[in-house]
């Protein structure tokens, strides 16, 4: 009787797992198929989007799919947000499987890493040579996708930098805004000092652990951390080691205000805790974050370093578009690029006002939106400014290692900070370590 | 004849049967095994062959032991790996000790809320851990909670330099997972300490051994399996540090080194940097890896060996 029950027990059970399994299954078969016939009936052209910020490029490509779905009703554009770390995860784990499936069409790309994805993927991303006129875009951005002669991306936004200051502030301690054009580091010091002693704030943020500033000023003297070659290059390069002593001074001069990551960076200024950020003009949007402080702030140049070929312009981050070259709808995604990305000036004045985007495409800078006062910088008119600041940035050649870069002097950093070795040894040391690391 | 055949029958047809047996054996477990060969040992052999190649992304080429001589001159991994048992040396010990004594204190059937003291130390182990991170930098800027209380309470003339500073960063970091790890391991040790008969205690006592006489020699020996299992699984969790340091670190401005002069990076962080951050070489990511494995397999081998179970 016993063994009856039992069996009745585990046949039901199994019916049921059988059952249900089958059950889901088939509803999911039908819905897959419901979905599949949908789009076949119209015929729509799907685009995959893959970006990361959703107050920035998200939201930027949601006004791009917005303007170019209304001609092109046939065509639908899925904007696909996630965090960078993620997509730069997942694009690399795809890449490097091989797999066709799983790619977006479109996907955005950190200057910095351009080049590395670029050599590491050969064939994964569409030569764009032809179909773009890379001619009506900033020199220095064209110059970071293009590999062996061909030109694969879609530039987007410029990481153009400035010195964001606060006009009560400096004020306060006796400058006016003519005294921050065109100055040197030096002299920022000693601006900052004069500051701290008049008011009682800091003149900047600073991240002690962070490369971010370096790059700043050695881009600004036209420099990286490699040679035209692509080789490290930390013992030969006047601009690093200028740019090893600024951060030092930096740190010691006891006009910064230390913080750690980007959440205490931003913290700072919008707290009024700081009288300056140097920084890309992406930045603007976090600034204006802390409305209170509207037209309290103003922009200078970016202060150069104390060598004959630094410059008061300089670059940090940007980024472009790329096409996978398996894309599906390949056509579809560079057309759509081509007619928003490099020629709808109308749609880059209104990326600026509302997102603070400043386009890499150089006739959108005469739109009305660039020539307009903002009235949270006091009026200044600090889009055409930072324009104006683009046309000067060196072109540097980023190389693939960037990033292994910046962590190696980074990470000397802090023994140069206290004095333990001096900056010639560190440049050689942290030169030696990034040879041995890179070395294939 | 007929019973030899007979016989002969009767011995084929259970053999037969056996095989047939066998082989439904082999049916039912084929699929789990399908799995764990795709899953488990095909990686495993992949990443080791990998290990002996270099690549950039997709242009990949053999090189044989070339990655594992180069992990001796790599700076940047002997610091990694420096960093991990440095960690792993001070941490494991404070934070297994700790919770003994802490399981100990909460066993004594004379405390008062004993469940809730138990909970509440076991709590941070199943909060989110970027949350935690994102709190612990919080408390542990410069003008955070912890200095302003240490500050007020003039313990400290200067505010310490908590996530600035190399060697108070890989403090930060051994508060945070000993503040996270230690009830996790309490609750193994208060599990094992149901099993110690009261008879022992109490014999003890009438013999005149003090409180902390009775820790020493009962409880550390009669709990020594547990205190094992947790030393090793401390060190595999240690060696295969992740995203303690990830969370405290991230987040910098622009910043690619991990912590203060990379104060933070551990070996399974330079393997993600290895291959997500820095030009894709999963080659020489597979040998740092392996590395690892190695690492593991020699501790846990010792820490058996020192141990030493005589059975």
């Amino acid at each position: 009787m016993k063994r009856i029950i039992a069996y009745l027990v585990s046949v039901v059970f199994l019916m049921t797992i059988l059952l249900t399994g089958c059950g889901s299954s088939g509803n999911s078969v039908s819905k897959g198929s419901e979905q599949s016939s949908t789009t076949a009936n119209s015929g729509t052209k799907k685009i995959t989007v893959w970006c990361w910020d959703p107050n920035f490029n998200v939201a930027i490509m949601n006004d791009a799919k917005a303007i170019y779905t209304k001609e092109h009703p046939d065509v639908q554009i899925d904007v696909v947000e996630m965090a960078k770390a993620d997509l730069e995860q997942k694009l690399n784990t795809v890449l490097a499987s091989g797999v066709k499936e799983g790619l977006p069409d479109i996907v955005l790309i950190e200057d910095y890493n351009a080049q590395k994805y670029l050599q590491a993927y050969p064939g994964a991303f569409a030569d764009l040579t032809d179909k773009i006129d890379y001619s009506k875009f900033a020199k220095y951005k064209v110059e970071l996708m293009t590999l062996d002669g061909k030109i694969y991306g879609v530039p987007f936004d410029s990481g153009v930098t400035g010195l964001f200051y606060r006009r009560d502030i400096l004020e306060q301690a006796g400058y006016k805004p003519e005294d921050l054009n065109n100055i040197t580091w030096d002299q920022f010091i000693e601006i900052g000092k004069k500051v701290k002693e008049k008011t009682g704030k800091a003149m900047i943020g600073f991240d002690p652990a962070d490369g971010g500033l370096m790059r700043i000023m050695l881009q600004s003297a036209g420099e990286w951390y490699f040679d035209k070659d692509g080789k490290p290059n930390f013992t030969q390069n006047p601009a690093m080691k200028e740019a090893m002593i600024t951060y030092k001074k930096l740190f010691d001069s006891g006009i910064v205000k230390k913080v750690s990551g980007w959440n205490e960076w931003v913290a700072a200024f919008n707290k009024g805790d700081t009288a300056t950020v140097v920084t890309g003009a992406w930045i603007i949007g976090s600034i204006k974050a802390e409305a209170s402080q509207s037209g309290k702030w103003g922009l200078a140049p970016t202060p150069r370093l104390s060598l004959s070929n630094s410059v008061n312009a300089s670059n940090l981050g940007g980024s472009s578009w790329y096409v996978l070259n398996g894309s599906k709808n390949k056509d579809v995604a560079i057309d759509f690029l081509k007619e928003i990305y490099a020629g709808n000036v109308e749609f880059y004045q209104k990326i600026l006002v509302e997102r603070g985007a400043i386009a890499t495409y150089l006739p959108a800078q005469s739109g009305e939106a660039y020539s307009a006062p903002d009235p949270f910088f006091g009026g200044q008119k600090i889009y055409a400014d930072l324009s104006e600041y683009m046309k000067n940035i060196p072109p540097v050649n980023y190389g693939v290692y960037t990033y292994e870069a910046d962590a190696a002097i980074m990470g000397i950093m802090p023994d140069v900070y206290s004095g333990k070795i001096s900056i010639d040894e560190a440049l050689k040391k942290a030169g030696e370590q990034l040879k041995n690391q890179i070395n294939h | 004849m007929v019973k030899r055949k007979m016989e002969h029958s009767i011995l084929c047809k259970n053999l037969s049967y056996n095989r047939i047996l066998d082989n439904y054996g082999w049916l039912f477990i084929s699929f789990a095994l399908m799995l764990l060969v795709i899953f488990l040992f095909y990686p495993i052999v992949y990443s080791f062959y990998l290990s002996f190649t270099s690549s950039k992304g997709i242009v990949q080429k053999f090189i044989g032991f070339e990655n594992y001589i180069k992990l001796f001159n790599d700076q940047m991994f002997l610091l990694a790996l420096k960093n991990t048992f440095t960690i792993l040396i001070i941490q494991v010990p404070i934070m297994l000790f700790l919770a003994l004594i802490l399981a100990d204190i909460l066993n004594d059937k004379n405390i008062k809320f004993r469940g809730f003291f138990r909970t509440g130390i076991f709590l941070p182990t199943v909060t989110s851990l970027v949350a935690t991170a994102v709190l612990f930098k919080m408390m542990f800027s410069l003008d955070g909670l912890v200095n302003t209380i240490l500050l007020k309470l003039h313990l400290l003339k200067e505010p310490i330099p908590w996530l600035l500073d190399p060697f108070w960063a890989k403090i930060t970091l051994i508060i945070g997972m000993t503040w996270r790890w230690t009830g996790y391991n309490m609750v193994f040790y208060l599990s094992g300490l149901q099993n110690i008969p009261y008879d022992l205690y109490e014999s003890a006592a009438i013999d005149g051994a003090n409180k902390i006489q009775q820790f020493f020699y009962i409880t550390i020996p009669m709990l020594k399996p547990i205190i094992i299992f947790t030393t090793i699984m401390s060190t595999i969790g240690t060696l295969q540090l992740f995203d303690e340091p990830i969370n405290l670190s991230s987040g910098g401005v622009t910043a690619s080194s991990v912590g203060p002069g990379n104060s933070l990076l551990t070996l399974s962080v330079y393997i993600y940097n290895l291959v997500f951050k820095y030009m894709p070489n999963f080659g020489y990511a597979a040998a740092v890896s392996y590395v690892i494995v190695f690492i593991t397999a020699i501790l846990t081998f010792i820490q058996f060996k020192v141990v030493g179970e005589k059975e």
